[in-house]
């Protein structure tokens, strides 16, 4: 389960978020709705201890992230959290199975590796340059990183972002058959891919932008 | 880790191409100067100087020294044979060595002397000279030009190349010397008879061949054959070279220390002689050898510092331009302490292949360099190495790492978002 109590954030000195309370049931997928800098993709990097909040605590499966040191939300994060961007954040010049092997930096078993990449249908792709890869693929590669250390929580930035619909229906199928069981938070922008969750939020009505000089 | 970090190093290649060129370019360099310095100072510490008087025309203390010892610059001018053999009847001396030079063997000189002067010496193949026209040579000229013991070698007039060959009087190589990396490497050793003979032929030739010319002895040149009895005067700039009866310089050990200062006062005393103690004048050239020694030091250091400045310049642009491949793996979690071993492992690697090729590369270049310092004497092995050599590629490597330890510590630190 994750919880959200009182938290705001602020980026300089002139825009702070406010969130309402939250809480997201473990094993349910989630699609976040919202326009632009409405916070959605903030929300996520404050899950995953990304960014810290100004005030408020966090909790994410019994661990109150907000009050870890940056050392131990890195380590919260490795272990339990998948994240997938919009942009793929992949090695571009390495190939595939450096993508997923540089977890192992920090002692995450790869071992099943093959086996999510074959079950997202890019197997074949395993060598093959990051950089070489189609939008689609590259995606894919982002959710089986994601996907490969087992995480309980898998938080999605807009995966289907810089995919055409055909293509991001598909990501977004294969993403919810293998985050089955597990807690998916997933912002989008695209209302027709809603139906397929659990649950839709839309989050204007839970967070409160101030865009003004707050020390004036 | 080690092999992500390979990988990762790989997909930088014109990046760290940069760094490695930087480190070989400026490491070779300092640890080729270092090296020379040190085997020029060798060389002449090395140089045993079991005789301790050294009697030649009247000049440069140097340069008789130089000449009779390292066999660089030209003789003085030549002084009276029977100078020889007066201080070998003399008591006050345990050895008397003739030396004479003005002849050479394509870029290696020729010295007459006696057998004595290579006692110290290892003959590796072969056997000392004993008879006319017989040559023993440095290991240098023999692997140079591929002489065996029995081949036979055609010297010439002068001590640079490209003077009249003594082609009717070509000497038999009966011995080749164990390498000594000194200037004994690179030249030809025979008789002084052998050396009167040549010269001896070579006028014969030349008077029948020459149209009648009775100009009388030209100018600077030595004193003529004949044994005159008054030493020489100056050599010519051009050529020295020893007619029957003549030798450039003598080689004594005293029987004492008394002995030593009579004989000195005495061949001091006259005109156009001069006696000098090898070891007083290699002193002072060794003085002079010191303060070049600290020069190239000084150089060193400043080539060390220089690859510190353009290391840390490249490893900062490198780290900028890495900085989206450290937030994106800070983003997915890797901690800044993995984040900084990648990349410290990464300019590890980079710094020891460098260094190391660049050890290497200043070795092969010393190999160029011996053919150029040859000719001066000097020979430099290029298989020498000196701890502090070492000690030097262990500094470059650590200068190598260090950029990289400050600036990524600075870069990981930030949170994942802060660019």
């Amino acid at each position: 389960m994750i919880t959200l109590d009182g938290v705001s954030v602020r980026f300089g000195a002139y825009t702070q978020i406010d969130y309402k309370q939250l809480l997201f049931e473990s094993g349910q997928s989630v699609a976040i709705l919202g326009g632009s800098g409405c916070g959605k993709s903030t929300l996520l990097n404050l899950i995953s201890g990304i960014i810290s909040p100004l005030c408020g605590d966090i909790t994410v499966d019994g661990t109150v992230i907000s009050s870890l040191s940056q050392a131990q939300k890195d380590a919260f994060r490795i272990r339990n959290i998948g994240f997938i961007f919009q942009d793929f954040k992949l090695l571009e010049k390495m190939s595939v199975e450096d993508n997923l092997n540089v977890l192992s930096l920090e002692g995450v078993n790869v071992k099943d590796s093959g086996q999510i990449l074959a079950k997202l249908g890019i197997a074949h792709k395993l060598k093959a340059r990051a950089s070489t890869l189609s939008g689609g693929e590259k995606q894919r590669v982002a959710i089986a990183r994601a996907l490969v250390k087992h995480p309980s929580i898998v938080l999605a930035d807009e995966p289907t972002g810089n995919l055409n619909y055909a293509i991001g229906e598909q990501v977004i199928i294969q993403l919810l058959d293998a985050c089955k069981g597990k807690t998916l938070l997933c912002v989008t922008h695209d209302e027709r891919l809603c139906p397929m969750f659990d649950r839709v939020l839309r989050l204007e009505e839970y967070a409160s932008i101030k865009e003004a000089n707050i020390h004036a | 880790m080690l092999k992500f970090a390979i990988k990762n190093l790989l997909t930088k290649k014109a990046r760290m191409a940069l760094v490695a060129l930087s480190i070989i370019i400026s490491a070779s360099v300092a640890l080729m100067a270092f090296n020379v310095s040190s085997q020029v100072q060798d060389g002449i510490l090395n140089s045993f100087i079991y005789y301790d008087l050294i009697i030649g025309p009247s000049g440069s203390s140097t340069q008789l020294a130089m000449n009779t010892l390292f066999f660089t610059d030209s003789p003085l001018g030549t002084i009276p044979y029977s100078l020889v053999e007066e201080l070998e009847n003399s008591p006050l001396v345990n050895r008397v060595v003739p030396f004479t030079m003005g002849d050479s063997f394509n870029s290696s000189k020729v010295v007459g002397t006696s057998p004595l002067f290579l006692e110290d010496k290892t003959v590796k193949s072969g056997k000392l000279f004993s008879a006319p026209f017989e040559a023993v040579v440095g290991s240098s000229v023999a692997s140079s030009y591929g002489l065996n013991v029995g081949d036979e070698i055609i010297t010439s007039h002068g001590l640079s190349h490209g003077g009249a060959q003594h082609s009717a009087s070509p000497l038999k190589v009966v011995g080749i010397l164990k390498t000594t990396y000194t200037a004994y490497d690179d030249t030809v050793f025979t008789s002084v008879e052998t050396v009167w003979e040549m010269h001896e032929h070579e006028e014969e030739e030349e008077a029948e061949n020459a149209p009648v010319q009775t100009e009388a002895g030209t100018n600077s040149a030595p004193s003529h054959h004949g044994g005159s009895l008054t030493a020489s005067s100056t050599a010519s700039e051009e050529q020295v070279e020893s007619h029957t009866g003549e030798v450039c310089a003598i080689l004594v050990k005293t029987a004492s220390l008394n002995a030593y200062t009579k004989l000195s006062q005495s061949y001091s005393g006259q005109t156009g002689l001069m006696s000098i103690n090898p070891s007083a004048v290699l002193r002072e050239v060794l003085d002079r050898v010191d303060l070049s020694a600290k020069i190239v030091y000084a150089l060193s250091a400043v080539i060390l510092l220089m690859n510190l400045i353009v290391v840390c310049v490249i490893t900062l642009l490198n780290l900028i331009s890495s900085r989206d491949e450290i937030q994106l793996m800070r983003l997915i979690g890797i901690s800044a302490r993995r984040v900084r071993q990648v990349f410290m492992i990464q300019n590890a690697i980079l710094g020891a292949a460098a260094t190391l090729l660049s050890l290497l590369l200043s070795h092969v270049a010393l190999l160029f360099v011996n053919n150029i310092s040859r000719a001066y004497g000097i020979v430099l092995n290029p298989f020498k190495l000196y701890p502090l050599e070492l000690l030097i590629v262990l500094a470059v490597m650590l200068i190598s790492v260090f950029p990289t330890i400050l600036f990524i510590s600075l870069l990981a630190r930030k949170d994942a978002l802060t660019k």
